[in-house]
C-alpha cells in the first residue's frame, strides 16, 4: 500500500467535515453536562438520557411524520428523565453517582423494551424522516468552507452557537451567577434569598433537555433510525470532555470537538488502512484508550465547581 | 410489641431493600399493564421458568454463579469506597486469559484448573489497576474510567477471537479448553457445575477478609470515611488500589469460571452484561458477601425465567435489563423509604436522622 496516498485520503477536508458532523451530539451533551456540573450536580446518566432522547426522537418522527415533532419529543423526554434524576439526586440526596448509574441502566433497558413493545422486534426502528440538511450552491462554491459546512445537519449551527450563548448566560447574567453559586457555595446563595434547590433543579432539567437533543441528533439527523445502544459511549465521552474543560464553555467545546475528531479519524483510518495491516478493532478501541490516556496525562485539574457532587442540606453549615 | 418494633428497627436496611424490591415489582407490574400484558401471568411464568422443575432450578443456579461472583467483585470495591463499574471488561479479559491457558497449557487437572482460574484473576485484577491508578493518583472519577475501559476490553477480546486464536465454526470462538481445565458437572443432565462451590468459597473468603483481617478493616475504613482513615495512619491510596485489584481479580474469576464450567471456550460476546447486572446484585445484597448468593439467585432466575415469560406471556426479553434499572433506581432513592420506615417504627421525631449526609 502507498502510505502517502493513505495519508492524503485520511487527512482531507472530508475529515473536518466528518468531525463537525460527529461533534453535534457530543457538543449538546457536553454543554448540558457543563450546566449540570456548574450548578453542583454530577450527572453520570447522560448516556441514558441521550439514548432515551434518540428513541423519543425516532418515535416522534416516525408516528407524526415530522422530524421536528421528534426533536420536541426528545427534549421533553430528556426533561422528564432529568426530573427523575433530579428528584433522586437533589431532593432525596442520594449519592449522585449512583443516581446517574441508575438512570443509565434504566434507559438501557427501557429503550429496548419500548422498541420491542412497539415494533414487535428488537434491534432498530424502521427508517424515520430526518431533519433537513443545510445545502446551498453558494456555500458549496466557497473553497475550504464549502466542503466543510455544506450538506451538514441543521442542528450543527445551534451546536456551534450554544457554547457562546451558555458563556453569556453563565458569566453575563444574574441567573448565571446564581447557577454558578449553587455549584460553588449553595449556603451563600441561600443567604441572599435564592433557593439552591430550585436552581439545581432548573439546571439539571436544562442540561437533561440538551442531552435529549444530543441523542435526537443521532437518530433523526446523523442516521435515520434508532438502534439499541446507538449512543455507544458518547455520553461518557461528553462527561470526559467536561472534565478536560474544567466545566468552562470554551475549553469544554474544544474538548468535544477534539473527541469528535478522534472518532472521525478512527472511522477514516478504518476504511483507508487495509484490514490485514491493522485490524478494525484496534481503531474502534482507539477513542476510548486515547480519552483515558489524556485523562491520565492531565495532571493539574484546577477546578470544577467546589460543591459538586454534594447534596445541598439546609441544616448543614 | 416493643420487641417486634426493635426487631424492625434493627433490621432496617434489610427491610428497606425488601420494600424497594416490592416497589420495583409494582412498578414493573404497572408497566406491563400499561403495555397490555398480564403481570400475574408474567409472574407465574417467571416462577415456573426459573424454579419450576429441577432442570430450570439448576439452570437458575448456573446463572447465579457468574452474577454472584461478579457481585462480590463489585461489593469489595464498594465497601472500600470505589465504584468499579468496569467489571464487564475485567470479566471478559479474565475469561479470555483463562480460555487461553485452558487451551494451550497441558497439565494434570489438579494443577491445570487452579492455574486457569488464577490466570483469569490476574488478567482481571491487572486490568482494574489502570482505573485504580487513575483514581488514587490522578483524581479521575472511577465510574467514568471503568466504563471507558469496558470498551477496549470488549474490542480486544473480539479481535483475538476473530483473528488470532479462532476456532473453525459459525460462531466466533476460541478453541475448546482441555478436559483437565473443565469444572465438573454437579447434577447429571443439567448445566450446573462446580462453580457453585467456588461461589460459596469466594463469599466465605471475602467475608473473612473484609471482616476479620486488618487489611480488610482498613479498606472498609477508607470506604466509610477517607479523611478519618488517613488520620488513623491508613495509607488510603494504597488501600484503594488494593481493593480495585481484588475487585478486578474476582471479576476476572467470574469470567474464568464461566469458561471452565459453562462454555468451555471463549464465545464472542458470551456475557449478557453480567458486569452491569453485578451492580444490581451487590446493591440488593446490601454489599454483603453472603447476600449476593440470594440476590444472585433472584437475578439468575430472572435470566432463565424471562425465556418462558417471553414465549408464553409475550413479555419482551429486554424486561430483564429494564428490571435492573428500576431496582437500582429504587435503591438509589431509598432514603424516601427510609424516612417513612423510621416514622412508622421509631416515631416522628427521628425522621430527620435519615437522609442527612455529612459534608465532606
Amino acid at each position: 500500500m502507498n502510505w502517502l496516498e493513505t495519508f492524503k485520503t485520511v487527512f482531507s477536508l472530508a475529515l473536518i467535515y466528518a468531525t463537525l458532523r460527529g461533534s453535534v451530539s457530543i457538543v449538546f451533551a457536553g454543554m448540558g453536562e457543563m450546566i449540570n456540573e456548574r450548578a453542583g450536580v454530577l450527572n453520570i446518566g447522560i448516556e441514558g438520557i441521550m439514548l432515551m432522547g434518540a428513541l423519543a426522537a425516532a418515535l416522534g418522527s416516525y408516528f407524526s411524520g415530522s422530524p421536528w415533532i421528534g426533536l420536541l419529543m426528545a427534549a421533553i423526554v430528556g426533561i422528564v428523565i432529568g426530573l427523575i434524576f433530579a428528584f433522586i439526586a437533589i431532593t432525596l440526596k442520594s449519592v449522585q453517582a449512583i443516581a446517574g448509574l441508575a438512570i443509565f441502566l434504566l434507559a438501557a433497558g427501557l429503550s429496548g423494551f419500548i422498541l420491542q413493545v412497539i415494533f414487535q422486534h428488537g434491534g432498530n426502528t424502521p427508517t424515520v424522516p430526518t431533519l433537513p440538511m443545510v445545502r446551498s450552491e453558494f456555500l458549496e462554491s466557497i473553497p475550504i468552507i464549502g466542503p466543510i459546512f455544506n450538506n451538514q445537519s441543521i442542528l450543527l449551527f445551534p451546536a456551534l452557537l450554544l457554547p457562546v450563548l451558555i458563556w453569556f448566560f453563565l458569566y453575563r447574567t444574574p441567573w448565571g451567577t446564581w447557577l454558578r453559586a449553587a455549584g460553588e457555595n449553595p449556603q451563600a446563595l441561600a443567604v441572599v434569598g435564592i433557593n439552591p434547590i430550585t436552581v439545581r433543579y432548573l439546571a439539571t432539567l436544562a442540561g437533561a433537555m440538551l442531552h435529549g437533543i444530543g441523542g435526537a441528533y443521532l437518530s433523526i439527523s446523523q442516521t435515520s433510525l434508532f438502534s439499541e445502544n446507538m449512543v455507544a459511549g458518547r455520553g461518557f465521552i461528553a462527561l470526559a470532555a467536561v472534565i478536560f474543560g474544567n466545566a468552562k464553555p470554551r475549553p469544554v467545546f474544544f474538548a468535544c470537538l477534539f473527541f469528535a475528531f478522534m472518532d472521525a479519524l478512527q472511522i477514516s483510518l478504518q476504511t483507508a488502512v487495509p484490514e490485514n495491516i491493522i485490524p478494525r478493532e484496534i481503531f474502534m478501541a482507539l477513542p476510548y484508550i486515547l480519552t483515558l490516556l489524556l485523562l491520565a496525562g492531565f495532571i493539574k485539574r484546577t477546578g470544577g465547581p467546589a460543591d459538586i457532587g454534594n447534596p445541598y442540606n439546609r441544616e448543614a453549615r | 410489641m416493643q420487641k417486634i418494633k426493635n426487631f424492625f428497627i434493627k433490621q432496617q436496611p434489610l427491610f428497606v431493600v425488601l420494600i424497594a424490591l416490592m416497589l420495583s415489582l409494582v412498578a414493573i407490574g404497572l408497566l406491563l399493564v400499561a403495555t397490555n400484558r398480564n403481570p400475574f401471568a408474567a409472574l407465574y411464568y417467571f416462577l415456573r421458568g426459573s424454579f419450576g422443575n429441577l432442570y430450570n432450578t439448576a439452570d437458575t443456579l448456573t446463572r447465579m454463579i457468574p452474577l454472584a461472583i461478579a457481585g462480590v467483585a463489585f461489593l469489595i470495591g464498594a465497601q472500600s469506597g470505589v465504584f468499579n463499574v468496569g467489571i464487564e471488561g475485567q470479566l471478559l479479559l479474565g475469561a479470555m486469559a483463562s480460555a487461553i491457558v485452558g487451551y494451550i497449557v497441558k497439565l494434570p487437572a489438579v494443577i491445570h484448573l487452579p492455574l486457569m482460574l488464577l490466570a483469569g484473576c490476574l488478567a482481571g485484577g491487572l486490568y482494574a489497576l489502570i482505573a485504580a491508578w487513575l483514581k488514587a493518583y490522578r483524581g479521575i472519577n472511577e465510574i467514568l474510567s471503568t466504563i471507558m475501559l469496558n470498551y477496549p476490553a470488549f474490542f480486544f477480546t473480539h479481535f483475538l477471537v476473530l483473528r488470532v486464536i479462532k476456532n473453525e465454526g459459525i460462531v466466533p470462538a476460541t478453541p475448546f479448553i482441555q478436559k483437565t481445565a473443565e469444572l465438573p458437572i454437579l447434577i447429571a443432565n443439567t448445566k450446573l457445575h462446580a462453580g457453585l462451590i467456588i461461589v460459596v468459597l469466594v463469599s466465605i473468603a471475602t467475608y473473612w477478609f473484609l471482616q476479620k483481617t486488618t487489611l480488610g478493616y482498613e479498606m472498609r475504613a477508607v470506604g466509610k470515611n477517607k479523611e478519618a482513615a488517613r488520620y488513623h495512619g491508613i495509607p488510603v491510596e494504597k488501600r484503594m488500589v488494593l481493593s480495585f485489584f481484588l475487585s478486578g481479580a474476582v471479576a476476572g474469576l467470574a469470567g474464568a469460571v464461566e469458561i471452565a464450567g459453562m462454555h468451555h471456550h471463549f464465545l464472542d460476546q458470551f456475557s449478557p452484561g453480567y458486569g452491569y447486572d453485578a451492580i444490581t446484585v451487590a446493591m440488593v445484597a446490601l454489599l454483603n458477601p453472603f447476600g449476593v448468593l440470594i440476590s444472585g439467585t433472584l437475578f439468575g432466575g430472572l435470566k432463565t425465567g424471562i425465556m418462558d415469560m417471553s414465549v408464553y406471556a409475550q413479555i419482551p426479553r429486554q424486561l430483564a435489563t429494564l428490571i435492573n434499572g428500576i431496582v437500582v433506581l429504587f435503591i438509589a432513592g431509598k432514603s424516601m423509604i427510609e424516612s417513612s420506615y423510621v416514622r412508622i417504627f421509631k416515631g416522628r421525631e427521628h425522621v430527620f436522622e435519615t437522609g442527612k449526609e455529612k459534608k465532606q
